[in-house]
């Protein structure tokens, strides 16, 4: 449960070091030059290069890495597959019948899902690249910086806190449950459930109290401090970073249009 | 039910980015005032994302096999209202996407809308609807969990039916199409999130009932009620 939290290897990863902002610019110009892009290749170029970036210079271990982008590629198959059968006009480049119906994919349909398929892949490689090597606390900082308001800010805090507690809590209820055999069946499994669901609430809520208290006793006024950690940004990063986006816009731009079939 | 980074082509994303902004800024200027009135809130509410996203980090009880994490809208506008939920699920939804690679940050602002503002904005009014025409507490809790989980699939089938209009039937052609593809899932998994909610709130009445009174879901007289059914 613990190893699918992607802050845990942020924290461990050797880029961790390094500017957040950078990162963080980095990423979302990956993200905007994927999303705009027209032409399947630039994505396809962003999600290798950010794929090679989590993998060598964050040293994730690749296997880890290909069950991560699993799950998110099945949910995005299964739209590309309505786009590709019920998209585009034009001759129709295979059909299959299924339950006496005939579906038809047309090479327009093709295109576009090959398109959408290939800017999710780009998109999701971003994100892992900033999850796997920029922990949650270096982004908080990062947020009041923004001018984003403070109760905002602090409600993110408090429950990143406490996503860590109240998981241990759960997984642990979990387990106990499914020694004592709570969830053999779908009838059971829904009662187990909901006693941990309802457990945890009320443990959360306790909780909430007992940190109001806390945080009162200590002279809490709406605000907690943070202290960004300044990292320098060495001359070669910037470099390399502005390059890379450079490059990307670059062959997003010349391959406008352009399609693999 | 997350739609991936990058799945919405440009202008979509950045049209529910628009469509949400309000909404959650006025969530915001609605929690500000709450806190300034009472300083409690803001570690309730603090504990209250964390419940919601460990929730919706766990697996149900799976009927189809696949994704099948509970949402958790219905229940948090039951609680908090939706003003608050929708505060609530842009944190919550911005984790998941760093944490757990659901959703992305290009497609947040149609994340959002549709778990944090549409689901629970149905499944608030549903459940003031059942209260007032009198249909029991679970019941009522069931429907607006259940409703909430609908009307999120729905309103996500039709982010992607307008991103992706079919080429013969159009809008509504696609909207079929999207609909009947995630149908298998989304249908009896909200069922199930119902059931899992109208426990939950049974066990909470059961141990803590003095929370629901607080947070104004129910009053003393229905709390009364509910406490002398259940056996001893």
């Amino acid at each position: 449960m613990h190893n699918s939290l992607l802050d845990d290897l942020a924290l461990a990863s050797p880029l961790r070091e390094k500017s957040s902002r950078l990162k963080l610019a980095l990423v979302a110009a990956a993200l905007l030059v994927g999303v705009m892009s027209t032409s399947p290749v630039a994505p396809l170029f962003i999600a290798l290069t950010m794929s090679f970036a989590s993998i060598r210079l964050g040293k994730v271990p690749a296997g880890f890495y290909g069950k991560l982008l699993a799950p998110p590629l099945v949910f995005a198959l299964l739209g590309t597959v309505v786009i590709l059968l019920f998209f585009g006009s034009g001759p129709e480049i295979f059909s299959i019948s299924l339950l006496g119906q005939s579906f038809g994919a047309t090479a327009e349909g093709a295109e576009l899902s090959i398109l959408v398929l290939s800017r999710t892949i780009s998109g999701t490689s971003c994100l892992f690249f900033l999850a796997l090597t920029t922990p949650m606390v270096e982004l908080f900082a990062l947020l009041k910086g923004l001018r984003l308001p403070d109760s905002f800010v602090e409600l993110s805090m408090m429950i990143y806190r406490y996503i860590f507690v109240f998981l241990e809590v759960a997984v642990g209820t979990t387990h106990a449950q499914a020694m004592r055999l709570g969830y053999d069946g779908l009838l059971r499994s829904i009662r187990s459930f909901s006693m941990m669901a309802g457990t945890l609430f009320i443990r959360s809520w306790e909780q909430g109290e007992r940190l109001y208290t806390a945080m009162d006793a200590r002279c809490y006024d709406g605000r907690l401090s943070l202290f960004e950690e300044k990292r320098r940004v060495e001359v070669q990063e910037l470099l390399g970073a502005c390059g890379y986006v450079a490059a990307i816009t670059a062959l997003a731009y010349i391959t406008r249009g352009t399609s693999l079939i | 039910m997350h739609i991936m980074e990058g799945f919405l082509p440009h202008p979509w994303w950045e049209v529910w980015y628009a469509l949400s902004l309000p909404v959650v800024a006025y969530g915001i200027y609605r929690m500000n005032r709450l806190v300034k009135e009472r300083r409690e809130t803001l570690p309730l509410l603090a504990l209250a994302g964390a419940f919601i996203f460990v929730l919706s980090s766990l697996k149900l009880p799976s009927v189809t096999g696949s994704c099948s994490h509970p949402t958790g809208t219905g229940m948090g506008a039951i609680l908090f209202g939706p003003a608050l939920t929708a505060v609530l699920s842009l944190i919550v939804l911005v984790y998941q996407a760093l944490f757990l690679a659901h959703g992305g940050i290009t497609t947040l602002g149609a994340n959002v809308f549709s778990m944090g503002i549409a689901g629970p904005a149905v499944g608030y009014l549903v459940y003031r609807g059942c209260t007032r025409l009198n249909l029991h507490f679970y019941l009522s809790i069931f429907l607006a969990a259940t409703l909430a989980d609908w009307a999120t699939y729905l309103v996500t089938t039709l982010q992607l039916a307008l991103a992706f209009p079919s080429a013969t039937g159009g809008v509504v052609g696609s909207f079929y199409a999207f609909g009947t593809v995630f149908a298998l899932t989304q249908v009896p998994l909200a069922l199930v999130e119902g059931v899992v909610t109208a426990l939950l709130f049974k066990y909470i009445i059961q141990v803590k009932g003095d929370v629901m009174v607080k947070l104004k879901v129910i009053d003393e007289k229905g709390l009364g009620k509910l406490r002398e059914a259940i056996p001893a």
